[in-house]
């Protein structure tokens, strides 16, 4: 790929583009530039329930299989077949609002969220939108018009980020709002416990539906690039700070954050989930060329 | 085992081991704030790494600490040293050997306590190396010696040899300041090292703030001369006079207060008087612990002038100075004049029956400093005046012509005349032959009934004549006499020694030329004054009349202590001549005698042996008032063998920091070990390991 290509996803160069609408399509646009543009599906079909064959059934949809087992014809009944509908759920608490370099990691989420409707949307997929911090900020549900792409953005620029992270339990609460399966998107710094994140992903892939986790990180929290005694006062819970010295924590410090990461990635691999770890100075082409590498 | 430093000074380096805590904590108040999301995380990273983490930062902050601990320790250059300190190993070292000389060291270390002090000084110069200089300070110090440190051990040694006991006590202050000087110039590793037997009167007088140098860091260390058990401990105390006066042939009472310093009692001292070298008598003594008895010895002398004498205690193991010596000024007889005006064929209502019984109490001449001769005014004209010293005249109506140019020549030549007035007295011819010698203006008679009799109550009590009024049963019989006759004199300016309840003069003095004449305004019986009947009366007379013969002789001289300055008084002619010493070891020596007010005076100071010391002027010079010897005494506290305590020694010498060692230590032998180089070693492996350990940080 070209250097001007690259710097259409150079987090930066993104930072410096202030309407969203445009950021994301700055995004896509480059992304499509570079790759054959897929096939789209379409339609999705997807399997519901059995029921006992009568009269007049076709007989392609007998199942046979479950006459092997259980000597009688079933019939296999579809949901509705519709087009693709994702969540993308973006994490405004106060912690994404942290940039060591350029762009905050909200700000890199929303850029990626947009992106990746913009993407859907494009694709005749519906695309719906969730922000949330420690309670659901606003929910979009997906919808696969054209015109869409406008109220998601609506929502991802509403406001900034702010709050305490509860991810666990918002992530719970999605899941009883979303009554049909569909792919969803969740973008975070997971800076929460991490039981409480699982268990809430968890939930999701019990209704059946598949889920990518962008874990975004801003490179100086993984790094830890400071000097000196240094007063470290946290973005959410204003009573939690430490006096240390990142020379003398460093290695240790790296080393924590990389079995958090490992951690995530196992328990989300246990899971069958996606996940994507992205330093916020990562170029956002690996995180959609994620998305695109599981839609096949 | 103590430790000591060459380069004391640089101790005050130590003070910049605060430094690494101090930076530590000015890091600590430089700090940066950060909000930052992963909080959590640098929680987790501190309680993972904070064990091992605050163990390492401690002991980086303990070695950077050590570090300049080390460096501070190896500048100042510590000493170790092990045992008494006979010196083996290190640097070379400047050594001042106070040597306590007081008389007290005769009896310590059970009688061996200078030997054993002196065989400590030897081992002590003997053990020095070639590079080490040392002095030998005796504590009898007057501070005019010259010392200096000398690296000649052999020289030390015969300096050391001719140190000997002296009689005095220690003079500390000037030993001590002395040290001090002499180790003020040297660098390097200095000590002073004192040998003594801790006797508590050499510290008595001690005060740290009686040095002129002091330096705290050089070690002190007392090399203690004990005694294995408590001696009998006592001397003499006070030798006085106990008759009246000390004459030829005349008796002498000498009292002597024997102190017994121990916790045992003196049993049967014998003490022991001798005059001029010849056993005069001997006592024995008992006396009970910690307290004094007196006796008194009788003997009488059969020359006038100087004498010497001692006292001196015998008692198997007795500790303390044993003789002390005196000096006796005999005088011969004062001859007295006597002329009886009213004489009277009773005797006892003679004249000078009362006079002459005062000054010849016994009725034996040879019992009485004075000699009295009574004669009638017919023979004044042919009294041979030069002979006598005093001339009394008792109610005499009239001066003889002839008597006049004798009795003011009698005067000017330093003879006392005293006049009595009376019934006969003339005033006007008193008047006519004496003019301007007489002490007041007479005037008429004043008599009345004895029983309107005028009390006396002004006296001189100052005056040389009358201090025997300081008696009070003296002067209460003074006050109890009563005046009814007597010559009415005008003081015309001077004060009456006596005078009475009406003002009027009863005493009056005149100097005139080296004589001088007293007039007693009453009689010298009790025709006019019950004075003679009171108990006053006797010594009253004597007193006036030594006072008139010129006379402070016939007294013993206890004298003075080694070491103090014996200051004689001289006539002004004398001013410029030199006075000649004779020490009691016969060395001489002459002393310059200056101009002091209007007299002429020198000061002796050199009086550092106990004895008798020998005065003379040049030859061709003499002078009757000039003594012709004084004693020179230990202090009689040198003989107390009380020792210090360590405590208290340690509160004396404050801020000195006094190390005290039994004097059997020295023979432990000890070694030096400079601990220069185990510093610089530990300096580099700490350095070694903070850069280290700094490293893996």
């Amino acid at each position: 790929m070209a250097d001007s290509a690259k710097n259409y996803f150079d987090p930066k160069v993104l930072a410096g583009i202030s309407n969203l609408a445009l950021r994301a399509r700055w995004v896509v646009e480059g992304l499509m530039s570079g790759v054959h543009r897929s096939r789209s599906k379409g339609f999705s079909v997807e399997f519901e329930e059995h029921r006992e064959y009568s009269p007049g059934d076709e007989i392609r949809r007998i199942d046979w299989k479950a006459l092997g087992k259980f000597d009688r014809y079933f019939i296999k009944e579809y949901e509705d077949e519709t087009n693709l509908r994702a969540y993308l759920l973006l994490d405004a608490s106060a912690s994404m609002n942290y940039a060591s370099d350029g762009i905050t990691k909200f700000d890199y989420g929303c850029t990626l969220a947009a992106s990746l409707a913009y993407l859907i949307l494009k694709q005749q997929d519906a695309a719906g939108v969730v922000t949330f911090s420690d309670h659901i900020e606003s929910f979009v549900p997906p919808r696969a018009k054209r015109d869409y792409l406008t109220q998601i953005l609506s929502a991802l620029e509403k406001r900034g980020p702010g709050g305490e992270t509860n991810v666990g339990k918002i992530l719970e609460d999605i899941a009883g709002q979303v009554k049909r399966r569909g792919l969803i998107v969740l973008v975070s710094d997971l800076l929460d416990e991490p039981e409480a994140i699982l268990k809430g992903l968890r939930q999701f892939r019990f209704r059946g539906n598949d889920v990518i986790v962008f874990h975004l990180l801003d490179q100086a929290e993984l790094d830890l690039p400071f000097d000196g005694n240094i007063l470290f006062e946290d973005l959410e819970a204003t009573n939690l700070h430490v006096i240390a010295d990142p020379r003398t924590i460093r290695t240790t410090y790296k080393q924590v954050v990389q079995e958090f990461i490992d951690d995530m990635r196992k328990q989300c691999r246990d899971n069958t989930i996606d996940y994507q770890i992205i330093s916020t100075a990562t170029p956002l082409d690996q995180a959609l060329a994620s998305y695109l590498s599981w839609r096949g | 085992m103590s430790v000591f430093f060459l380069y004391p000074l640089f101790l005050l380096g130590l003070l910049a081991a605060s430094l690494p805590v101090l930076i530590h904590l000015l890091n600590r108040r430089k700090l940066k704030r950060i909000r930052f999301p992963a909080v959590r995380f640098i929680l987790l990273s501190q309680k993972r790494i904070s064990r091992s983490y605050r163990l390492r930062h401690w002991i980086l902050l303990a070695l950077r600490t050590l570090a300049v601990v080390f460096l501070a320790l190896l500048l100042a250059n510590p000493i170790f040293q092990t045992g008494a300190g006979l010196f083996a190993g290190g640097g070379p070292v400047s050594l001042v050997v106070l040597l306590d000389n007081s008389l007290s060291m005769t009896w310590s270390g059970d009688g061996n306590g200078f030997k054993q002090a002196k065989d400590a000084a030897r081992m002590l110069i003997s053990a020095l190396s070639d590079d080490d200089r040392a002095a030998i300070v005796p504590t009898n110090l007057t501070g005019k010696e010259l010392f200096r440190l000398k690296g000649q051990k052999d020289v030390l040694l015969r300096e050391l040899d001719g140190i000997e006991i002296a009689d005095g006590s220690v003079n500390l202050e000037a030993a001590l300041s002395k040290a001090y000087e002499l180790l003020n110039v040297p660098a390097g590793q200095k000590e002073i090292r004192f040998i003594t037997d801790m006797g508590l009167t050499g510290w008595d007088q001690f005060s740290i703030a009686g040095l002129k140098q002091l330096d705290p860091s050089i070690p002190f260390k007392l090399i203690h001369v004990g005694r294995k058990q408590a001696p009998l401990n006592g001397s003499i105390k006070e030798i006085r006079l106990g008759s009246q006066g000390v004459g030829a042939n005349l008796p002498l009472q000498i009292d002597v207060t024997v102190a017994n310093f121990g916790d045992s009692e003196l049993k049967d001292v014998l003490a022991q008087l001798s005059i001029d070298g010849q056993n005069k008598e001997q006592k024995l003594v008992t006396v009970a612990p910690k307290a004094e008895s007196s006796l008194s010895f009788q003997t009488r002398l059969s020359q006038p002038g100087a004498h010497t004498g001692q006292v001196t205690l015998k008692k198997a193991g007795l500790a303390g100075n044993a003789t002390t010596n005196f000096t006796l000024d005999a005088q011969d007889k004062i001859k007295v004049l006597i002329v009886d005006g009213d004489p009277q064929t009773s005797l006892v209502q003679s004249e000078t029956f009362f006079l002459s019984r005062a000054l010849s109490p016994s009725g034996e001449r040879d019992s009485s400093v004075f000699l009295p001769t009574v004669i009638l005014p017919d023979g004044l004209n042919a009294a041979a005046l030069e002979t006598f010293q005093v001339a009394i005249l008792c109610n005499v109506a009239t001066l003889p012509d002839s008597l006049s140019p004798k009795l003011q020549n009698f005067l000017r030549q330093g003879g006392g005349v005293l006049i009595f007035s009376g019934d006969k007295f003339q005033a006007d011819s008193y008047t006519q032959k004496l003019a301007r010698d007489l002490p007041g203006q007479l005037g008429d008679k004043k008599i009345g009934p004895e029983a309107n009799g005028e009390k006396i109550v002004n006296y001189d009590t100052k005056h040389p004549a009358l201090q025997l009024l300081a008696d009070p049963i003296l002067l209460e019989s003074l006050k109890s006499a009563r005046v009814w006759g007597y010559s009415r004199t005008a003081a015309v300016g001077r004060t009456p020694l006596i005078a009475l309840a009406n003002g009027d003069p009863l005493l009056l003095e005149q100097k005139v030329g080296a004589g001088r004449i007293l007039f007693m305004t009453s009689s010298a019986d009790r025709d006019w004054t019950d004075l003679p009947l009171k108990t006053v009366y006797l010594p009253l007379m004597q007193s006036l009349t030594q006072y008139l013969a010129g006379s402070n002789r016939g007294a013993l001289d206890g004298g003075i202590a080694v070491g103090a300055a014996k200051e004689i008084a001289l006539p002004p002619t004398f001013v410029g001549k030199n006075l000649r010493i004779t020490k009691p070891d016969k060395q001489t020596a002459e002393v310059a005698i200056t101009a002091v007010k209007d007299r002429a005076g020198a000061s002796i100071e050199e009086n550092d042996r106990a004895g008798i010391y020998r005065l003379a002027l040049p030859a061709g010079d003499k002078n009757g008032d000039l003594p012709q010897m004084y004693a020179v005494n230990p202090p009689v506290l040198e003989s107390r063998l009380d020792e210090i305590s360590t405590r208290e020694l340690q509160t004396k010498l404050k801020p000195i920091r006094a190390e005290v060692i039994p004097v059997d230590a020295l023979k432990d032998g000890g070694k030096r070990t400079d601990l220069a180089l185990p510093l610089l070693a530990l300096l580099i492996v700490t350095l070694l390991l903070e850069g280290w350990l700094g490293q893996r940080f």
